[in-house]
């Protein structure tokens, strides 16, 4: 029998992609993932925004509409910002701390894949009847027999797989960053974007298993005709009440789950684009943690509408009042950093000021809803429709594409056009501001959310209108961007491994970074190792406080970009 | 200019302060503490409201020994782990036994579920049958799974495969099926010993 020689054919890209267990190729795959859901989602807001851009329009049944609504808001944060969020930490997390690879590398893995099926069994009940019952299903809608489609189902098991991506991401990060970091750097010395994420992982440990209990509970309920959530009111009835305890358990720390490591990238690129490092690291560390605890004491304040009794609303009023200032804390020191600092605006630092601005404006309208009547006045209105969309798409979407071209360079080895970069951030500002600005004013008009339409009353068609053709404007926006990163991919210039002239460990491995990261680290004593290797004279060992008063800022040397 | 890099050796990607496995493990079981908290309040919660039969309607006595079984197989699984330890193959006998127990415990809870079915009493029976299958089936859900779990490290003990590579592994498991008895040691106090608010 004669020998038989066998060669293995190279594995093909795709396989290389499916088959990995590289953390950055893990993170490039969630961005990609995530980026295609956020095109699903965009699309379904776009079928919204026209529908709603003129007065008794026709354009989606009702029952279409409420399906359309629910699958944009579960879409956007399950399958896109999520999953976006994990692609940078999963890149970058590791990177950062100058490790090679995450703990749990197959682990990692499989939190992926678990959270693309969960994705496409989402959308996969659209053969059996899709979920109508809104992101947040309050029971006893999304009961039986309110909500008799199976679809209610697949979006129940969805959100457990997701879920369980999730945590197991979570758990992974939180574990690479309590026992990978290179030596030398303590905890304390961590990158803003790595104790965010670190922090965040907390929170999501604890927030989804308040989703799973519940979405087990309601699976209880649909599948087997458990009571927990139905008949309320009646002798023996559950409580429909308590879903809303234990979703919004989870859902307000969700809330926090999504801004997290967006402040997170905001507090890499304003140091890098001001020549400074972060004014006040410990009150930004800090308050952090302060949010992360807060997150979970603040939920009821969704409820201020069910009528839970003065001392439970008055408590959750105070609490929110109270978030607000480890909130601010942190965006005083953002402006801290840009002060007098050497400013450069590129077009990760013009996402990053606009972040700052629709931020703290989303921000400021989340506060106002700690005031009970004013509450009770907007709830269900456009008004907080306008809100959250400013802190999560004018945040958490500002952020990510502040990341997007701040580490664009690192993950692809080019730089991604500047012109094109420009243009499209105005479109995205402009669309953006225009869509979501005119709403707050439309909620104080009395326009409810979650409406399929709407009668001619005065001022409502034209600010709707507004609204929907902003949609457009920002649609144009996004879509330059993508097209931006499709032109760079192949044909942007080489960017080198350093082009932006920051200071932490991710821009010391080449770009793209090697297999396993690193072959060497530069020494690390300081929170910027980077700083210290290039300049050994003025060292942040020997010089840690930057924002001294005789210059208030920095030296001239200091404010060197290039 | 042009700086080098301080050249250290390649800095060490694994073990650099004890094993990953059991940190992850409980990092895991604190989620599912949260899990069976809430499903726990939830249950005390509702059940004030239950209509109908309830705890009364439970096997008490026979569940007390099942219980006890199922808490014993934690006392086996700190034998075995000893004895894999000291380097003895023959662990792998009790990582069997202990899944053995564990199985043990399940047929108890099917008894107790085919008892109850037999009277009529689902999980759509009233609050606290609701509350009691989503608890118990949950927790049995996790025996289950430790089952082939204990199984493999049964069989891998026996042909002597559990390496010091394997070490953190283990001690995540071991975490893991304790965790799931103390689970139970609150759930069989709550679910028929106390007699509610």
């Amino acid at each position: 029998m004669s020998a038989v020689t066998r060669t293995a054919a190279p594995p093909s890209a795709l396989w290389k992609v499916l088959a990995s267990t590289d953390h950055k190729s893990i993170g490039l795959t969630y961005l990609g993932v995530g980026a295609l859901f956020f095109l699903l989602g965009g699309v379904e807001a776009l079928f919204m925004r026209t529908q709603l851009a003129v007065p008794n329009n026709t354009f989606l049944l009702p029952q279409t509409y409420n399906a359309v609504f629910t699958l944009h808001g579960t879409t956007m944060i399950f399958l896109a910002v999520m999953p976006m969020l994990f692609g940078f930490s999963n890149y970058l997390l590791p990177l950062q701390i100058g490790a090679r690879e995450v703990a749990f590398p197959r682990l990692n893995a499989f939190s992926l894949w678990i959270t693309v099926f969960g994705g496409l069994l989402m959308y996969l009940s659209a053969f059996v009847g899709l979920p109508n019952a809104g992101w947040f299903s309050y029971a006893p809608l999304s009961e039986r027999p309110f909500s008799m489609s199976l679809g209610q189902d697949f979006w129940a098991v969805s959100l457990l797989l997701v879920g369980v991506g999730s945590s197991l991401t979570a758990l992974n990060l939180l574990v690479t960053t309590l026992r990978y970091r290179a030596p030398g750097m303590a905890l304390r010395q961590l990158p803003l974007f790595t104790w965010m994420v670190f922090v965040n992982s907390v929170i999501i440990l604890f927030a989804i298993p308040a989703l799973n209990a519940a979405l087990l509970m309601l699976e209880v309920d649909r599948a087997l005709h458990g009571l927990f959530f139905s008949g309320a009111g009646t002798v023996g009835g559950g409580s429909a009440v308590l879903w809303q305890h234990y979703f919004w358990l989870f859902g307000h720390p969700e809330v926090y789950i999504m801004i997290l490591p967006a402040w997170g990238i905001i507090s890499e690129v304003i140091p890098t684009f001001s020549r400074k490092p972060i004014f006040g690291y410990d009150f930004v560390a800090g308050s952090t943690v302060a949010i992360a605890f807060l997150s979970f004491a603040v939920y009821a304040h969704h409820m201020f509408a069910v009528g839970l009794g003065w001392p439970v609303n008055l408590a959750f009023s105070a609490s929110t009042m109270i978030i607000a200032i480890p909130t601010g804390i942190k965006v005083f020191n953002w402006v801290a950093t840009l002060w007098k600092g050497s400013i450069r605006l590129t077009v990760p630092m013009m996402y990053a000021i606009a972040f700052l601005v629709q931020f703290t404006l989303g921000g400021v309208s989340g506060v106002s809803f700690a005031a009970l009547p004013l509450d009770w006045e907007t709830t269900d209105s456009y008004y907080v429709v306008a809100h959250f969309h400013y802190v999560l798409m004018g945040g958490t979407l500002f952020a990510l594409l502040s990341g997007l071209h701040f580490y664009f360079p690192k993950m692809v080895g080019r730089m991604m056009s500047d012109t094109l970069g420009k243009v499209s951030f105005w479109f995205t500002v402009l669309g953006f501001n225009g869509v979501f600005l005119v709403q707050h004013a439309l909620g104080f008009m009395g326009m409810p959310r979650r409406v399929y339409t709407y009668p001619d009353l005065p001022g409502w068609g034209a600010l709707n209108l507004i609204s929907s053709l902003s949609a457009g404007v920002l649609a144009l926006g996004l879509t330059l961007t993508l097209w931006n990163i499709v032109r760079s991919w192949r044909h942007g210039q080489i960017a080198g491994d350093n082009p932006w002239r920051a200071w932490t460990l991710e821009w010391w491995a080449s770009s793209p970074p090697a297999e396993h990261n690193f072959t060497a680290l530069p020494p690390i004593r300081s929170r910027r190792p980077l700083w210290d290797l290039y300049h050994p004279d003025d060292a942040d060992y020997n010089r840690p406080r930057r924002h001294d008063k005789e210059n208030g800022a920095i030296r001239p040397e200091e404010s060197d970009h290039a | 200019m042009t700086v080098q890099a301080d050249p250290r050796p390649p800095y060490p990607t694994r073990g650099v302060a004890g094993p990953t496995n059991p940190l992850g493990m409980a990092v895991f079981l604190a989620t599912d503490v949260v899990t069976f908290t809430l499903l726990l309040v939830a249950h005390v919660y509702l059940r004030r409201t239950s209509v109908g039969p309830g705890q009364g309607a439970l096997s008490v006595g026979q569940e007390l020994w099942f219980s006890l079984l199922l808490w014993a197989s934690s006392g086996m699984l700190v034998l075995a782990d000893r004895l894999s330890r000291g380097g003895n193959r023959q662990a792998g006998w009790l990582y069997l036994l202990t899944a053995l127990m564990g199985a043990g415990f399940l047929a108890g809870q099917g008894l107790e579920y085919a008892h109850l079915a037999s009277q009529g009493l689902a999980v759509d029976r009233n609050l606290f049958f609701t509350g009691f299958y989503t608890l118990t089936g949950l927790h049995g859900l996790h025996i289950l799974a430790g089952l082939p779990m204990l199984v493999a490290l049964g069989t891998l003990a026996l042909r002597g495969g559990l390496t010091a590579k394997r070490a953190g592994a283990q001690a995540a498991l071991s975490l893991y099926w304790h965790f799931v008895d103390a689970v139970w040691v609150v759930l069989f106090l709550v679910l028929y010993l106390w007699k509610g608010p």
